[in-house]
């Protein structure tokens, strides 16, 4: 396969482990030892926050508040086991991509050039650009709305996603589908999502079946969020990678709100990884706002799909910083939470460590920031130009014609463990009445 | 001689023959070889990883298919009875039928199983899903009446680029046989069948309810009416121009289908005679159709709630003298 995505990334990551004992960076197993939940769940969190989300009276208002301390100042990220410098500041440089792309859009929102609403990943970019950098060029990836910044990992540009939004001629789906409902098969393997929850999940165990049958274990990375998970598709679609030994990794957003809905009402357990144990698959707990944390769990589980031992699940446990999407003020949101998260906003920590770690000067940290600005300054131009689609076209493509070629992706069908045979006659066939 | 389960046999192990591409998913169509054994033996021949067995997850098989199908794989799933389609509803008109549209993902792939009525199989076996799917742009929707089109459609959709709904009519499995051509043949989707040559009246109809008129049309002969059967073969694209040539010939004609009326695919094909040939006709068209009830259990209500050869008879002779 042609090297594709993405762009200037020199390496795939699909090499195994070994590959990286030359480049670890100090990281320190006895400094930061992983944890355990009480079901036996590693989580690999620097800190485990006790806290829930209740519900009070006050002056006849119903509204939700904080119960537990969140006081706590922010632990530094977790030592990368696999990134080295180079990788480390790209996927910063991904987050900032994600980030700058996103306050555009919600400029161009408010000059009303959007058409819809704008929904926005801020306080996720990290889980979004680290999991999906783990990928290799061959394997496929299935966002969910605030997975922007992995669309841009996976070679999208941010002019895609803002014509997306503006419903331009320019967009992938030529504004056939909004926002982040786009894909391309293949070149940078992506399913395009659907409004509906957990939908992609069985669509991704189904990828991961095709390449298998073609003789490629690839890793299917997907995501849902703490409300999405609650969904049959997210049961059925996990269950039958976990079933088939599919590489389906399912990283749970767990941030907290699913719209004005907290987690607390969503689910009964503590820890959504702990459903991996139901499953009969690995689970696993990270600092969704730690991209390293994020970036080590995705990395080890894309190399349990290459080996062919089936997905994983990743809870990453983060907050949704801003409304569902642009029109909600998020209200119902607790101070103390805003407060609390905003301190543990992975750009800012990121920041902070490639500074302290001195992979980052003062002087090159702002030339990065700026050159990620004047990328999105570029793309939003592009963007803004480019035309909307003729309306006639609107009648276009509702079916495939039969004389384009479907290529396989992986080469064509590769079986393992059949004994080939001779087509037998097809009256041969045991019959019945 | 082929039954109407044979020929689709037949074309499915044909096409997993013919092209790498094509494999089978769904609940117990391994080693079981399917409900109705319409995947009998295979599983031996082709193996697991191309027969494969699933969990009891409607909505996951349609989805594993369509991603499957994204790979370059031609995946053929099925439903043990097509009433659990609506377990899938959603992957089927959101998931699958835009993906072409919404981001040039083609959806190569055939959803099959067994629909219809007339076995007793009460209000969760016997349902005749067909038109909720040709609803919905981007989907095609086969309803085959004869074991040579049960097997020429198959094939087809299994070879055609997009997401075909293949309802295969329960009662017709081992009760209807024939000669099939030996050599490779398929039947194009979106083309109906003149099932018999009549002047007087039509009947457009499909899948078992073609044998119930073709009965009532025995009846009429003998009084000289001669009844016209079109069968359509596929509801998803209909062949609009055969509708239009059997009313321009006739003059009169009967809308004929197992599904229950109201929002029936009789209803559409009236529209597209009011469009295509309104002057054409001598009397106003006619529906028969199943009862708007649920399909009830006991023979005696189910078969009350179906359509019957004397509904055909008595309104083709109205027809005749109107």
């Amino acid at each position: 396969m042609k090297k594709t995505i993405p762009k200037g990334k020199s390496e795939t990551k699909s090499q195994g482990a070994a590959k990286h004992a030359s480049t670890r960076n100090g990281a320190s197993r006895e400094k930061y030892p992983t944890q355990t939940n009480p079901h036996g769940i590693p989580d690999y969190r620097l800190e485990i926050p006790n806290f829930r989300t209740v519900e009070e009276w006050v002056d006849g208002q119903f509204r939700y508040k904080v119960e537990g301390d969140l006081s706590a100042e922010p632990p530094p990220l977790r030592e990368s086991k696999y990134l080295n410098k180079d990788q480390t500041i790209e996927i910063y440089r991904y987050m900032l991509l994600n980030r700058k792309m996103e306050q555009t859009l919600e400029n161009l929102f408010k000059q009303q050039k959007v058409i819809g609403g704008v929904y926005l990943g801020l306080g996720q970019e990290g889980c979004s650009c680290a999991s999906a950098y783990a990928l290799g060029e061959r394997d496929w990836i299935g966002p969910m709305i605030r997975n922007q910044g992995a669309l841009l990992v996976r070679g999208f540009k941010p002019r895609d996603v803002m014509m997306q939004y503006m419903a331009k001629s320019g967009a992938p789906t030529g504004g056939r589908d909004a926002g982040s409902h786009f894909g391309d098969v293949h070149k940078r393997h992506i399913a395009a999502p659907i409004s509906m929850l957990g939908d992609l999940i069985p669509v991704l165990s189904g990828v991961a079946l095709g390449a298998r049958l073609q003789g490629k274990n690839i890793a299917c990375l997907t995501w849902i969020g703490d409300g999405g998970q609650s969904t049959g598709p997210t049961y059925e679609g996990f269950n039958f990678a976990a079933v088939q030994k599919l590489g389906v990794i399912l990283i749970v957003e767990n941030n907290l709100w699913a719209y004005s809905t907290p987690v607390d009402r969503q689910v009964a357990c503590r820890d959504l990884a702990d459903r991996a144990i139901g499953y009969g698959v690995p689970g696993a707990i990270v600092d969704g706002t730690d991209p390293n944390q994020v970036y080590d769990v995705s990395y080890e589980a894309a190399q349990r799909a290459y080996a062919g031992e089936g997905p994983t699940l990743i809870e990453a446990k983060m907050m949704r910083m801003r409304g569902h999407a642009m029109h909600d003020a998020a209200a119902y949101v607790p101070k103390q939470y805003i407060e609390y998260w905003t301190k543990r906003d992975p750009i800012t920590r990121m920041e902070k460590y490639l500074l302290a770690k001195g992979w980052l000067t003062e002087k090159s940290s702002r030339e990065l920031i700026d050159s990620v600005q004047r990328e999105i300054d570029e793309d939003r131009e592009i963007a803004e130009a480019s035309p909307y689609p003729e309306g006639s076209t609107a009648a276009e493509r509702v079916f495939c014609d039969n004389t384009v070629e479907i290529p396989f992706l992986y080469g064509g069908l590769k079986l393992r463990n059949i004994k080939k045979q001779r087509l037998a006659a097809v009256s041969d066939v045991a019959h019945f009445r | 001689m082929a039954t109407y389960v044979e020929a689709i046999r037949e074309g499915i192990w044909e096409e997993m023959e013919r092209d790498p591409a094509v494999f089978c998913i769904g609940e117990d169509i391994g080693v079981y070889g399917g409900a109705f054994k319409v995947t009998e033996g295979f599983i031996h021949h082709f193996g697991s990883e191309r027969v494969i067995d699933t969990p009891i997850a409607e909505s996951a098989i349609v989805s594993a298919a369509f991603g499957a199908s994204l790979t370059g794989m031609r995946p053929v799933a099925e439903f043990q009875f097509m009433d659990f389609i609506s377990c899938a509803h959603n992957q089927i008109i959101n998931m699958v039928a835009k993906a072409n549209y919404r981001w040039n993902a083609p959806a190569p792939l055939v959803l099959r199983g067994p629909s219809g009525g007339g076995v007793s199989g009460g209000p969760f076996h016997s349902q005749n899903p067909e038109t909720y799917y040709a609803h919905t742009p981007g989907l095609k929707v086969i309803c085959p009446a004869t074991a040579r089109d049960a097997k020429g459609l198959i094939k087809a959709a299994i070879r055609d680029n997009n997401p075909c709904l293949f309802f295969e009519h329960k009662f017709l499995y081992r009760r209807i046989k024939e000669d099939l051509p030996t050599e490779d043949f398929t039947v194009e989707i979106g083309k109906a069948r003149l099932h018999r040559d009549g002047r007087h009246v039509s009947v457009i109809t499909y899948a078992a309810m073609v044998y119930v008129a073709q009965e009532a049309a025995d009846i009429l002969a003998k009084e000289g009416i001669e009844l016209e059967i079109l069968d359509l073969r596929t509801v998803a694209p209909l062949d609009k121009e055969a509708i239009a040539n059997t009313v321009k010939k006739t003059n009169r004609v009967i809308i004929l289908h197992e599904d229950t009326k109201t929002g029936g695919i009789a209803g559409e094909i009236a529209a597209i005679i009011n469009e295509l040939a309104f002057d054409d006709l001598d009397a106003p068209i006619t529906r028969i159709a199943s009862l708007d009830t649920p399909v009830p259990f006991s023979p005696p209500l189910e078969k009350f709630f179906l359509p019957k050869v004397e509904d055909v008879v008595r309104e083709a002779r109205r027809l005749r003298s109107y």
